[in-house]
């Protein structure tokens, strides 16, 4: 209901939302168009081929998309703590970081997210990039995981917002970070790739499901990038508890 | 002149305040410069020269890139649209300046902090990938550079007041500069890669438009890749679109502010 809402308050002005839907259209046209002459002309990219390459580009889209879709709400919450209506949605029989995370999925991403899934499966069939049903699989799997880390990473922007009241620029400085795995990750020289594996996760977020895909991770490392989704989502939310503690209501 | 003066000085005042935001911004700037210098080194590898470009002329493409973004794109008149929408323009007419005058001092003030700080932001990229880059021979392409970076600079300023004030008409003023401000002039400018790598067709339309005179233009004339009589025939373009832009401005600015109820404000 909340989602339905959402929805039906985006798609009140339509001029907005057709501009937006040719702008992430254009985007991700162009893109692919300068990412497939690049990489065709140089042959490969790093030990990559071409359609590899376009795939890691294929899927950081979806997960990119997908998170902008989820967690929307985040981009809004900060002048809902200014404003003190927070407080209103504390009262609402729902978890308290419901409507901070949740709170306006954005349609125009899930409008765009249906021709592009499409796509990308007829990509990876026509390009025979699955290499099994067991690879498919954990490509699902990583891709669960990379939404339960990006809803850590927004539900610790939320928090932050709790505590020191800005966000906005740490919503663009993830955006920004995540960028970086547009490429497979593996492209980056090895201290810059320590830190996208192990300080901000945007290996295990972009990289590692589209390497699931095309059989390159397998077996017992997929539990323990799932383990770590799982222990990243654990932390987000003690912190999370621990800024609403401090959240004083003040603007109310 | 010194009332302009004094509102760069507080504009400066006014970034600055906010050093924690300021930072953050720097190192996202940071980190796309790093993005783009290690894609570009992967795609070429052990490749001296791939899509007519060699090595260190792409890699001054990224640096041009990250310098350009802050001199000739940075700006703050995009705030405009939402003082019109806002009704605080009303507080910014009564005061004693013009209103170009205003919005330009301000915009220099983010150009200026922006490309000190890219300068820093390059030479550390520049140690830290050890990154050779292209330095024009003659001494004739610094100065037309420069005259190119100027016009560039002063049509873009125009191009983002046309976008503001379309704010007097309709209340999708941020749909439009993220459309036109922002997707369109970051893939047809050239600012995140030479629009040259992409089809023919694709750069011929590119070319009607305004966004390719910004940055690709004087980077393709910083690495000596055009010819004097295209350089001739980018530089009439050029001052075409800059006049273009300068009348545009006037006229909607002069119908916008009639039409201003100042709601809100």
């Amino acid at each position: 209901m909340v989602s339905g809402l959402a929805a039906q308050s985006q798609l009140l002005t339509n001029r907005s939302g057709i501009l937006f839907i040719t702008g992430k259209v254009v985007r991700f046209v162009l893109y692919f168009i300068f990412l497939y002459g690049v990489i065709k002309s140089a042959n490969g990219l790093t030990g990559f081929s071409l359609d590899q390459a376009v795939l890691f580009f294929l899927i950081f889209s979806l997960v990119d998309t997908l998170a902008q879709f989820l967690f929307r709400g985040v981009y809004r919450f900060r002048s809902s703590v200014v404003s003190g209506s927070f407080d209103l949605d504390l009262l609402k029989p729902l978890p308290a970081l419901f409507y901070p995370v949740f709170g306006w999925m954005d349609i125009l991403d899930a409008i765009t997210l249906v021709p592009f899934i499409g796509y990308m499966a007829y990509f990876i069939i026509s390009h025979g990039l699955a290499v099994s049903l067991i690879s498919l699989a954990g490509f699902i799997l990583m891709i669960i995981n990379s939404l339960l880390i990006a809803f850590a990473f927004h539900l610790f922007i939320c928090s932050v917002c709790i505590i020191t009241l800005s966000i906005d620029y740490l919503t663009w400085l993830y955006r920004d970070l995540t960028a970086l795995g547009r490429f497979p990750t593996d492209i980056y020289p090895n201290k810059i790739r320590f830190i996208l594996t192990f300080i901000v996760p945007v290996t295990v977020l972009m990289t590692i499901p589209a390497k699931a895909l095309l059989g390159m991770v397998t077996g017992w490392s997929l539990f323990v990038y799932f383990a770590f989704g799982i222990v990243t989502v654990y932390l987000s939310l003690r912190f999370w508890q621990f800024a609403l503690k401090k959240y004083s209501s003040a603007s109310s | 002149m010194r009332k302009y003066f004094r509102i760069i000085v507080l504009s400066l005042e006014e970034t600055l305040t906010y050093r924690f935001n300021f930072l953050i911004s720097r190192f996202r700037s940071f980190i796309s410069t790093v993005a783009l210098v290690v894609f570009w080194q992967a795609v070429y590898g052990d490749k001296l020269s791939i899509l007519g470009y060699d090595k260190p002329q792409m890699m001054a493409y990224v640096i041009g890139i990250a310098i350009l973004k802050n001199f000739v794109l940075g700006t703050k008149s995009a705030d405009l649209a939402g003082q019109i929408r806002s009704g605080e323009l009303s507080r910014t007419l009564v005061k004693p300046w013009k209103m170009i005058g205003y919005w330009l001092s301000r915009d220099l003030a983010e150009k200026f902090i922006g490309v000190i700080f890219s300068i820093l932001e390059i030479f550390l990229v520049v140690k830290l990938f050890n990154i050779a880059f292209y330095l024009p021979k003659e001494a004739s392409t610094y100065l037309l550079f420069s005259v190119f970076i100027l016009l560039s600079t002063f049509t873009y300023f125009l191009v983002s007041m046309i976008l503001s004030v379309s704010g007097f008409w309709t209340e999708d003023v941020w749909a439009t500069r993220w459309l036109f401000g922002i997707i369109f002039l970051e893939f047809m400018s050239g600012s995140l890669f030479p629009i040259d790598v992409l089809p023919k067709t694709l750069v011929t339309i590119f070319n009607l438009t305004p966004f390719p005179y910004l940055i690709f233009y004087p980077i393709k004339i910083w690495n000596e890749q055009l010819g004097s009589s295209e350089i001739t025939r980018i530089f009439l373009i050029t001052l075409f679109w800059l006049f273009l832009s300068w009348f545009v401005y006037r006229k909607l600015w002069s119908q916008g502010i009639k039409k201003f109820g100042a709601y809100g404000g």
